[in-house]
C-alpha cells in the first residue's frame, strides 16, 4: 500500500511531462481503439456480404456438386432436407442453379441462372434487400428477373431492358426465354456481380425443365453464437448423403484475410506503441535518472531495492491507467459515433470492389467489441511495462551511497 | 547484561578508485561506539568522517576490515537484508536534509515507520509527538519547500528518530543552518540523548558541535588521532 501511496504522490510531481507522457499514451490508445473498431466494423461488412449476402453460413449439395456443378447433381428430397433442418433449428433456402447465356442489343455474356425461393431466401441472406436499382423479384412477376451489377453494365441493361436468355435445360432442349430486368443489385460478389442472373425458382423450373430438387440448400443457424465448426458436424451427422461445407470452407481465402486481421492488428498497435514505447521509455528514464538521488536516500532509509522497482513500476501503471481512462473517453464515444455515422468512401472507391472476390460497402461503420477495446488497451499496459523494465531495474540496482551523491 | 558494543570497525580500510588513481578515504581504523553514547567524529575535510559514517550506515562497503552492528557483521548481509537494517535499526541525517519534496513533513517524518508497515493510526500519533517534540508539529502538512533550513533538518532529525533505531548517524547536521537554529538543534539532540538514550554518532568541524559532545573522535588523513572522552 506504501508503495501504491509514494507512487500517487509522484504521478503528479513532474507535471507537464507526465502529462504529455499521458497524452500521448492516450491518444494512440484512443486511435487504436477507434482503428480497431473501425477494422472490426470492415470486416463484418465483410462477412455480411460474404455470409448474408450470397454464401450463407453453411451450403449443402449433392455429392460431387461443388467437384463438378451440373445441373443433374441434384438434392431430389428437398422438402424431407428443409423439415429435417428445420426441425434441428437451422434456417434454409433451396437454391437452383444453371449456366447459361444472356443478350441484350448487341452485347452478350455468360451466366448463372439462380432460381431463388422467395419465401425462404429471404429468411437465410439479405440479398432481397440488397437491390440497387428497381425491385426485388415477385411471384407474380414470371417475367421479371433481378440481374448482377457488373452484369448490367457488361449487356447495358437498365430496369425495365429486355434480355434473352439461351440455356440448355436438363431435358437436353434448348432453353431460350424473353426476360424483362425487374432489378439491378448492389455489389455482392465478383461471382454474383459479374454474372447473377436471378428469378423465382418456379420461373427457373419451367425454364430448365426440372420439376424437382434443387443443387443448393443454403442453410443459417438460428442461434448465430453456436460454434461453426460445432454446427457443421451436426448438419454432417444430420445429412450424411450430401456434401457439408460452412462459408470458411466454402471462401478459404476469405477465412484467412479474417484471421489474417488480428494479425494485422497486433502489427498496427506494435507499429503504433514502438513511438508511443519510445516516449515512455525517454520520459521514464528522465524522471528516473532526475530522481536518483532521492532514489538513493530513500535506500539508506530502508526502502528496499524491490520495492522501489515496484514503486517506479507502479508510477508508470498508474499513468497507463490514466491514459487509459482517457482514451476510453474518448475512443469509446468516437467508435460509437462512427458506428451510426459510417465513413464515406464512396468517392475513392468503385461502388463494386471485391476483395477475395467479396464486395466490401465503401461506407465503413465502426463495430465496437470487447476485443477492439481491450486488445489496445492490453498492449498499452505490455508497451509501457517492457518501456519501464530497464529504468526500474536501473534503480533498484543503485547503490544508496552513489545515488545520494550521483549529480 | 549484553557488552557488545553497539558499533565496531575493525582495521577498517576504504580505498577509492578514482580513474587511475587510488584514494584512500579511511586507512587502518578501528573503533567501537557503546549504546547510550553522544559521540563526534571530527576533523578537517577530506579526513574520513563522512566515510566512517557511510561506513557504519551499511551505505558502503570497506575494502578491508569489518564493520559490525550489535555484533552483526555488514559484509554478511545481503542488499535486501541491508535494506531492512537500515529501515530498523539506523537512523540518518544528512547534510542537506534530503526529505522528499513530494511528501508534507508529517509524511516525510514518518517514512520509515510506513516502510515498517506500521498501522496508519499508530503511526500518526507517534510522528506527531515526534514532531511536538522537535518543535514541529504545527508545520506537519507543509511540504519541504515551505520550511526554512531548520525546519528541514528539524524534521529530518524527527524521520531519523521517529523509529527509535539503535543509533542515529548525523553528517554535519549544522552545516548548512545558521547559529541559532544550529543551538536549538544540538539541544534537541543531546535531549533526545539524555531523556531517551538515543545514541548519537555525528561527523562535524563545528566546534558547537564538538563542545557538547561527549566523545571526541579526531581523526586525520583517514586515521585515527586522538580518541577523547569527556566527562
Amino acid at each position: 500500500m506504501q508503495i501504491v501511496f509514494f507512487a500517487l504522490r509522484n504521478f503528479n510531481r513532474a507535471r507537464t511531462r507526465t502529462w504529455i507522457t499521458v497524452g500521448a499514451m492516450a491518444f494512440a490508445c484512443a486511435i487504436m481503439i477507434f482503428y480497431a473498431s473501425l477494422l472490426e466494423g470492415w470486416l463484418a461488412g465483410m462477412e455480411k456480404n460474404a455470409v448474408g449476402m450470397d454464401l450463407g453460413e453453411f451450403q449443402i449439395h449433392g455429392r460431387g456438386y461443388r467437384a463438378d456443378p451440373d445441373l443433374y447433381k441434384i438434392i431430389t428430397e428437398e422438402g424431407g432436407v428443409l423439415a429435417q433442418l428445420d426441425r434441428q433449428g437451422f434456417v434454409a433456402a433451396p437454391r437452383l442453379h444453371a449456366s447459361g447465356l444472356a443478350a441484350a442489343g448487341n452485347a452478350s455474356s455468360g451466366i448463372e441462372l439462380r432460381g431463388v425461393d422467395l419465401v425462404r431466401e429471404g429468411l437465410v441472406t439479405a440479398l432481397n434487400q440488397h437491390v440497387w436499382q428497381g425491385q426485388w423479384l415477385a411471384e407474380n412477376d414470371q417475367a421479371g428477373v433481378v440481374v448482377g451489377r457488373k452484369l448490367a453494365r457488361i449487356l447495358g441493361l437498365a430496369v425495365g431492358d429486355e434480355v434473352v436468355v439461351v440455356a440448355q435445360a436438363a431435358d437436353g432442349s434448348t432453353a431460350n426465354e424473353l426476360f424483362r430486368v425487374r432489378g439491378i443489385l448492389k455489389s455482392v460478389s465478383e461471382g454474383v456481380d459479374r454474372s447473377g442472373f436471378l428469378m423465382t425458382a418456379a420461373t427457373f423450373r419451367r425454364l430448365m425443365i426440372v420439376p424437382q430438387g434443387v443443387q443448393q440448400i443454403v442453410v443459417k443457424r438460428q442461434v448465430p453464437s453456436e460454434n461453426l465448426d460445432q454446427a457443421t458436424s451436426r448438419l454432417s451427422r444430420l445429412l450424411p448423403n450430401y456434401e457439408v461445407r460452412n462459408w470458411r470452407q466454402l471462401q478459404p481465402v476469405l477465412a484467412r484475410l479474417f484471421e489474417m486481421s488480428d494479425i494485422s492488428l497486433v502489427i498496427m498497435l506494435l507499429i503504433t506503441y514502438a513511438a508511443v514505447g519510445i516516449l515512455t521509455l525517454n520520459a521514464l528514464l528522465m524522471s528516473v535518472f532526475e530522481r536518483i538521488p532521492e532514489f538513493g536516500v530513500m535506500k539508506a532509509l530502508g526502502f528496499s531495492p524491490w520495492g522501489l522497482f515496484a514503486m517506479i513500476v507502479v508510477e508508470s501503471m498508474l499513468q497507463v491507467t490514466v491514459a487509459v481512462v482517457l482514451a476510453v473517453a474518448v475512443g469509446l464515444p468516437l467508435s460509437f459515433y462512427f458506428s451510426h455515422h459510417p465513413i464515406d468512401f464512396s468517392g475513392f472507391v468503385q461502388s463494386s470492389s471485391t476483395i477475395a472476390g467479396i464486395a466490401f460497402d465503401p461506407k465503413w461503420y465502426c463495430v465496437v467489441t470487447v476485443n477492439s477495446v481491450v486488445l489496445p488497451i492490453l498492449f498499452l499496459y505490455l508497451v509501457a511495462g517492457l518501456a519501464i523494465l530497464y529504468p526500474a531495474l536501473k534503480a533498484a540496482m543503485l547503490k544508496p551511497l552513489a545515488a545520494i551523491y550521483h549529480r | 547484561m549484553n557488552n557488545t558494543p553497539l558499533v565496531q570497525l575493525e582495521n577498517v580500510s576504504r580505498i577509492y578508485q578514482q580513474g587511475k588513481l587510488q584514494v584512500a578515504a579511511v586507512t587502518d581504523f578501528s573503533l567501537e561506539v557503546q549504546c547510550g553514547e553522544f559521540s563526534v567524529l571530527c576533523g578537517p575535510s577530506g579526513s574520513g568522517k563522512t566515510t566512517i559514517l557511510n561506513l557504519i550506515g551499511a551505505l558502503d562497503e570497506p575494502s578491508q576490515g569489518r564493520v559490525l552492528l550489535e555484533g552483526r557483521d555488514l559484509a554478511q548481509l545481503g542488499r535486501s537484508d541491508l535494506a531492512r537494517l537500515r529501515r530498523d535499526r539506523i537512523g540518518f541525517v544528512f547534510q542537506s536534509y534530503n526529505l522528499n519534496p513530494v511528501l508534507t513533513a508529517c509524511e516525510n517524518a514518518e517514512f520509515v515507520l510506513a516502510l515498517q508497515n506500521i498501522p496508519h493510526a499508530q503511526r500518526r500519533q507517534r510522528v506527531m509527538a515526534v514532531l511536538a517534540e522537535v518543535g514541529m508539529a504545527e508545520l506537519a502538512e507543509r511540504r519541504p519547500d515551505e520550511l526554512s533550513g531548520g525546519q528541514q533538518q528539524r524534521v529530518a532529525i524527527a524521520r531519523a528518530i521517529v523509529s527509535r533505531p539503535a543509533i542515529v548517524l548525523a553528517d554535519e547536521p549544522t552545516a548548512n543552518v545558521d547559529s541559532a537554529t544550529a543551538a536549538a538543534i544540538l539541544e534537541l539532540m543531546e535531549r533526545l540523548n539524555h531523556e531517551q538514550g538515543v545514541t548519537f554518532l555525528f561527523s562535524t568541524h563545528d566546534q558547537r558541535v564538538m563542545d557538547r559532545a561527549h566523545r571526541l573522535i579526531h581523526l586525520r588523513d583517514g586515521r585515527l588521532e586522538r580518541d577523547e572522552v569527556r566527562g
